[in-house]
């Protein structure tokens, strides 16, 4: 009897690499094993139409039960794997079930980052990673009149707006002098603050949340400048690590995530990783890199698929890839900004657009572009050939 | 002569019939009804029926 392809983790990387692997003709089993209790769903949804309340997770799905069906592919949902024997080419489960691989992917993603702020846990104070942390979000959010955000990055900038149209006051607490300050520079984070600004969110820059008051339930954030501000909902949104700890413990070459190579294969020749727990050496920046996106786990899952089949399909040069939704707004971003030496930023005059396009000895390296996604287009081909993108 | 252009709704991701997407084995100049229907979005990994034409003269 052939052994299945074991795939961990149960959400975008996984659910590609599964029909990937069918539509190239891999005729063995595929098992798809995930810890959480939801069919496969879109995450990036959750700050967006899930907050907002225009769709429902019945809608997010990122198949439906019928097409695993069809293409054969078994999902085992709500079961945690505490294990992988490279050795004897097993994978251990939770209640101690042993299954064997012929070949395994992980697909393990990420989790947020974690801070305590209160000596005992309180109510109202949330995470957002999974459609089980939206629905608790959701939950408050009918009461909820002040909510605190700390941390300006895209999920919180993504909530603030949502919370904001559903009538809540938002603060954001942002530790750095700039929201975003991780991932974009000064001309995007002052635009992104104006337009939360205008929609009468309020942004506290270089403002560090020291503790959480409240008694069963949250009531403020004081901050360490000693300042207090009312909150009846939290959300801690200071990034995500890469869930590494089975490649760890099984030996794999782990370095900000679980390293591949181009193809998306581990360490171990059987074993492949695409996603949020992967980081690799990219072609065009010269440097390892981790990529927290939806097209980089995609793209990641299309090689680990083929090289599944024996095949070769080099990721490595593709140019990472991002967007945002706040409002009205659609934000994508391209490259990796970092060692750029010129800023050009253009500013059409109708309202809404703006663009920011970052070189390095004369060659676009990354842009990140407001409401004009061909632009978004040329960009990224720039990028690729390493063009200077005038327009 | 126009060149359609679609546009995903849900990432911005853009596909020009005149180019194609020959890294995906989809051939310039194929017509978006051509492109097969369960080609999914390579930047959020939308379906077809999720994109909606913008129309470019060039
Ligand atoms: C709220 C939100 C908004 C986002 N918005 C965008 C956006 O607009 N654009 C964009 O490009 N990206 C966005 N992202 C990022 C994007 O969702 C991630 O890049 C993507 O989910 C990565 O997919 P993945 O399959 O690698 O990992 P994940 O989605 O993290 O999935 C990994 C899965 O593996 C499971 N798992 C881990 N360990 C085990 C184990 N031992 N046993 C069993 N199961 C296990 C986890 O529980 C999880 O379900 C957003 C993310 C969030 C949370």
């Amino acid at each position: 009897m052939s052994l299945p392809c074991i795939i961990i983790g149960a959400s975008h990387a996984a659910v590609q690499l599964s029909f990937n692997l069918r539509q190239q003709g891999w005729q063995h089993d595929i098992i798809i094993i995930g810890n959480e209790s939801h069919m496969p769903y879109q995450k990036p949804p959750l700050s967006k139409s899930i907050m907002s309340q225009q769709k429902s997770l019945e809608e997010i799905l990122l198949k439906k039960d019928e097409f695993y069906q069809d293409a054969n592919i078994r999902l085992m949902l709500n079961t945690n794997v505490t294990e992988i024997d490279r050795s004897t080419k097993t994978i251990k489960l939770a209640n101690g079930e042993v299954l064997a691989y012929s070949k395994l992917a992980l697909c393990t993603g990420a989790i947020a980052n974690k801070i305590s702020l209160s000596d005992k846990p309180l109510l109202g104070v949330h995470y957002l990673r999974t459609a089980e942390d939206a629905a608790k979000i959701q939950n408050q959010l009918t009461h909820a009149k002040n909510a605190v955000i700390i941390g300006g990055g895209f999920i919180g900038l993504e909530l603030a707006a949502a919370f904001n149209q559903r009538g809540v006051h938002v603060t954001i607490l942002e530790a750095q002098e700039n929201i975003l300050q991780r991932v974009v520079t000064s001309e995007v984070a002052q635009f992104i603050s104006s337009l939360h600004q205008q929609h009468g969110v309020e942004i506290k820059n270089c403002c560090i949340a020291k503790r959480l008051t409240g008694d069963s339930y949250v009531s403020a954030v004081v901050c360490e400048s000693g300042e207090s501000i009312p909150a009846d909902l939290i959300i801690i949104g200071i990034g995500i690590t890469p869930v590494t700890t089975l490649a760890t413990k099984a030996n794999l070459d782990v370095d900000n995530g679980i390293l591949i190579n181009q193809f998306a294969v581990t360490s171990d020749p059987n074993i492949v990783a695409a996603g949020d727990c992967c980081s690799y050496f990219h072609s065009i920046y010269q440097r390892n890199v981790r990529v927290e996106s939806i097209q980089n786990a995609l793209d990641q899952a299309k090689s680990a698929a083929a090289s599944i089949m024996g095949k070769e399909i080099d990721f490595s040069h593709n140019i990472p890839r991002f967007w945002s939704d706040q409002y009205d707004i659609k934000l994508q971003m391209c490259g990796l900004i970092d060692g750029y030496d010129n800023v050009e930023v253009i500013n059409p005059q109708d309202y809404g657009q703006l663009s920011v396009l970052y070189r390095k000895d004369n060659k676009l390296i990354a842009a990140v572009i407001i409401n004009n996604p061909l632009m978004m287009k040329q960009a990224i081909s720039a990028i690729a050939n390493q063009e200077a993108f005038i327009h | 002569m126009s060149n359609n252009v679609w546009q995903c709704i849900t990432c911005g991701f853009i596909y020009s019939e005149n180019e194609g997407l020959p890294e995906e084995g989809i051939p310039s100049g194929t017509k978006w009804l051509d492109v097969p229907d369960d080609w999914c979005c390579p930047d959020c990994g939308m379906d077809k029926s999720d994109f909606e034409m913008l129309l470019i003269n060039e």
